[in-house]
């Protein structure tokens, strides 16, 4: 069973930073060149600074839906790699047109759900599958 | 059925635990009706490491059964006053330290040693009881996550479980292959904790001290067996090397967490140290991976310890581990 997460729930900011890239596609050349374009800015060693600044990178997510959850038209997607996982909900409830009401359950990989405050670029760096990160979503729980 | 490992190290940090005061808000407490003086009400054990494991959103079940099972003395008055007074549910409660909202999903233990930064090594005692402000309204939910029920713990908790298998195994076959009973084990190894930890209120508010400290003692066999005899199998992985340790690593001033694929051998095949991870991963605060040639003052911290940097990480993960399954290593820096 899965925490379900409605938007009423979780009024945090809109996830501007999430775009829609259609010119994307299923392009995987992009989709790896997204993820090369880390850089890091050298600071002094005793600031915290270079780990709070805001990764602005992009990283690829790819929807999947399952059982009779319907399909995106599009399901890649760049999104801002410092984003939270929360971000990535709101933004299938929207895309997907639920009601704050509706059940939706997202899995990474097909085997387990993170938190809502998990870091997207995290999840991509531990769980990527060859650069994209696979999200599965359905309307009743799935694994476990 | 395979038994609990007899390790000493499991085993302490299982029995760790943490004295708590929670206070109401007091401001919140006045609304709600409250007609005593608002006074920090009670202090306990919060079991630490084993507790790592222990939510604070369980603590949301003590003040329901407070209400219902507590009689006679000044702090229960004050429960039953709450209880007429507050019609929110129990989603609505939350709480903060120093005005910093707490992440109910984190394991109490390691909400202690961020949001202290107390250093285990430093000259001046630890900031205990830890003082913990409970709300009631105002959930800041641009923060926390809502947690509707006691469910959605355990289900966060599993989902741990199964991420840290991932980590391990490149699949969650391993917990998915655990029987009912045996994944019912484990939660339920965990959650006794906490039955313990609220039947040593009952126990302090009657002044009965021995008692508590004899049953205590019992269950937490029980449950350290409950838990470990499942648990055992899955951090020892079936004696294969890890593809990756499930390690999170937080740092001071509210830094995102860091969580990154984090490999147990070198190239050759030689063991990782916990110095070499760090290192790797943050260069600037460990410069080298071994203790006495580091001039910064970072030193990570677990279950309120400072572990020796030469220790292999596998044997970290598999020794210092929460019950999640995770490695949560706070770094703080010296004075």
């Amino acid at each position: 069973m899965s925490v379900q997460l409605s938007d009423h729930t979780d009024p945090s900011p809109p996830p501007s930073s999430i775009n829609a890239n259609s010119s994307l596609g299923s392009s995987a050349a992009a989709a790896a060149s997204s993820s090369e374009s880390n850089q890091t800015i050298p600071v002094p060693a005793t600031s915290f600074e270079r780990y709070k600044r805001r990764d602005m990178s992009k990283v690829v997510v790819r929807f999947r839906a399952i059982g009779n959850a319907p399909i995106l038209k599009q399901n890649f997607y760049k999104i801002t790699a410092s984003n939270q996982f929360k971000a990535v909900i709101q933004f299938l409830r929207r895309e997907l047109n639920y009601k704050a009401s509706d059940p939706l359950f997202l899995y990474i990989n097909s085997a387990f759900s993170p938190a809502p405050d998990e870091i997207v670029s995290n999840l991509h760096k531990c769980f990527n599958t060859d650069g994209h990160l696979i999200i599965n979503y359905c309307t009743s729980a799935a694994w476990g | 059925m395979t038994t609990a490992p007899q390790n000493p190290i499991t085993r302490a940090i299982w029995d760790g635990t943490l004295p708590i005061k929670f206070s109401l808000d007091a401001t919140e407490a006045a609304a709600l009706g409250a007609k005593t003086i608002i006074e920090p009400y009670f202090v306990f054990r919060g079991s630490r490491g084993g507790a790592g494991g222990v939510y604070l959103s369980m603590n949301l079940h003590l003040i329901n059964r407070l209400q219902m099972c507590t009689y006679e003395d000044q702090i229960r008055k004050y429960f039953v006053d709450m209880a007429l007074n507050f019609i929110g549910d129990d989603a609505e409660i939350w709480y903060d330290v120093d005005g910093t909202p707490l992440k109910w999903h984190y394991p109490i233990g390691l909400l202690f040693d961020l949001h202290t930064g107390y250093r285990p090594d430093s000259n001046s005692p630890p900031p205990l009881p830890w003082p913990v402000t409970v709300h009631f309204k105002n959930f800041p939910a641009d923060k926390l996550i809502r947690a509707q029920e006691i469910d959605a713990t355990q289900d966060f908790f599993m989902s741990m479980i199964k991420e840290a298998d991932f980590l391990r195994n490149g699949s969650t076959k391993k917990v998915m292959n655990l029987s009912k009973n045996d994944q019912t084990q484990l939660w339920d190894g965990l959650w006794s904790i906490f039955i313990v930890l609220f039947t040593s209120f009952v126990c302090i508010l009657h002044k009965c001290l021995n008692n508590l400290i004899n049953c205590n003692q019992i269950y937490r066999t029980e449950n350290y067996e409950r838990f470990w005899s499942v648990n055992y199998r899955l951090v020892i992985n079936d004696g294969q090397m890890p593809r990756h340790i499930p390690l999170r690593i937080y740092l001071p001033e509210n830094c995102p967490v860091i969580q990154e694929p984090v490999t147990p051998v070198d190239e050759n095949g030689n063991q990782l140290t916990l110095g070499d991870v760090l290192h790797q991963i943050l260069p600037d605060l460990f410069p080298s991976p071994v203790a006495g040639e580091n001039n910064s003052t970072a030193a990570p911290v677990i279950h309120g310890v400072i572990p020796q940097l030469e220790m292999p990480i596998v044997w970290a993960s598999q020794n210092l581990c929460y019950p999640d399954n995770f490695l949560h290593i706070v770094v703080l820096m010296g004075i």
